[in-house]
């Protein structure tokens, strides 16, 4: 989860193709898009493709010569992008590939699980461990009532005698508590690799 | 929606909650994408419920009911046959207070007492062609299980079950991955049955998943009473 400023520089590269660039970009995004799409399709595959179609588009248009004009505007470039895409769902029209799109779609770099994102993995999950123990049992229920059970929010705060308010400060506290360690741990193990490095 | 707008609104809280209303969903993505530090909240909180599904939907040590409140639309009314009811409650509660409550006090005070537990090493009945160990306990009184668990790193955490004669599970007890480096003293609670019991230790790793390790057999005996032929 680390951030690489959207300067000129960082345009230059991505637009250029160069790889690592990509992966940063595709995988700081890549999260943000799923959640934003999955709020609105049905299927894992439809937000999956539409994941797919936002990021050939953004990149379509990065590499065209006038592309995108302020690297501080990407971010909001490639939301824009995303809710053109949810439109034509929505509208279902046809996405037939113009020529000259095809590779930028074989470019994509698949933000699947590489050997650091299974260590990141691995971490994150302690994390989570480590948060959700120091929570009461209460807290734990009451979150996994909502989350995992997936029961209406207002019948799950009237069973255990709260209201909206406690779920949204105790979701806060325990997102401040994981990321607070995750980062930690992510931390570290950096430190740790650029002294073997 | 700006920053600030959307620290003060809980926004990331909210996304993730599915509160914000549509109008604010959208004004708090344009947001979002353009912002570093709500991108890293929203990602961190995404990762926290994704992770947490998976360590939520392990099953818990102890299952302790929520409180439930009343629903307060229940009307405070006295029904008809109340009289014969509270008569009723007097007679429960006067019976508690004259006999089952001083039962339970000499309970207490029997427990608060030091006594040793019947029991007997288990380790050496795992041996292969090796004669169960043998306890022998009083009926419907507790008894002591001493148990090893030889830890394995691919256990987050352990399970001892114990088995009865009937080949059912008596008692199930979750052990931290901590305390399984210690002999584990477990007061077993009192059972009605004599015969052949297997305490059972399983491993559970990340996922959830159990996997037996080993299995120590004994025989429990009632003290003066005559028992099964031990298998």
């Amino acid at each position: 989860m680390e951030f690489h400023a959207f300067d000129r520089h960082y345009l230059e590269q991505l637009s250029s193709g160069d790889f690592r660039t990509q992966e940063h970009f595709v995988t700081y995004f890549s999260e943000l898009i799923r959640l934003k799409l999955g709020k609105r399709l049905r299927s894992r595959s439809e937000v999956e493709d539409a994941r797919q179609e936002t990021f050939v588009r953004v990149f379509t248009k990065l590499r065209k010569e006038d592309g995108i004009r302020e690297p501080e505007r990407l971010g909001a470039f490639v939301n824009s992008v995303c809710n053109n895409v949810l439109l034509e769902y929505y509208r279902k029209t046809s996405q037939d590939t113009p020529a000259g799109e095809e590779d930028a779609e074989s470019n994509i770099p698949d933000p699947g699980i590489s050997a650091l994102d299974a260590i990141a993995q691995q971490q994150a999950q302690e994390s989570v461990r480590a948060t959700l123990e120091d929570l009461s049992e209460k807290d734990r229920r009451l979150l996994k009532a909502v989350f995992l059970e997936e029961r209406d929010k207002d019948e799950v705060c009237r069973d255990y005698g709260v209201d909206r308010e406690y779920l949204r400060v105790l979701l806060h506290r325990a997102k401040k508590s994981f990321k607070s360690m995750y980062l930690k741990k992510m931390n570290k193990k950096d430190q740790g690799r650029n002294k073997l490095e | 929606m700006d920053h600030s707008e959307a620290s003060h609104l809980m926004a990331t809280e909210k996304y993730l909650l599915d509160e914000l209303s549509p109008a604010e969903m959208e004004a708090f993505e344009e947001h979002l994408f353009g912002c570093n530090e709500c991108a890293l909240d929203v990602r961190a909180g995404s990762l926290l419920l994704e992770h947490g599904k998976v360590e939520l939907a392990k099953p818990a040590p102890r299952v302790v009911p929520p409180e439930v409140r009343p629903s307060r639309k229940v009307a405070w009314r006295w029904p008809s046959f109340a009289v014969p009811a509270v008569a009723i409650l007097l007679v429960v509660v006067g019976y508690q207070n004259l006999v089952t409550l001083p039962a339970m006090k000499g309970a207490l005070a029997e427990n608060r007492m030091p006594k040793l537990l019947p029991a007997a090493s288990l380790v050496s009945s795992v041996a292969r062609g090796a004669t169960p160990s043998v306890i022998k306990a009083q009926r419907g009184k507790q008894f002591f299980l001493p148990v090893d668990i030889q830890a394995q790193s691919a256990f987050e955490s352990y399970v001892i079950e114990l088995q009865n004669p009937a080949g059912g599970v008596e008692w199930s007890l979750s052990v931290s991955s901590e305390s399984a480096k210690n002999t584990l003293p477990i007061r077993a609670p009192g059972v009605n049955e004599a015969g052949h019991y297997e305490v059972i230790v399983l491993g559970r790793n990340v996922q959830g998943q159990d996997s037996e390790i080993v299995r120590y057999p004994f025989e429990l005996q009632f003290a003066g009473a005559a028992n099964p032929e031990a298998k």
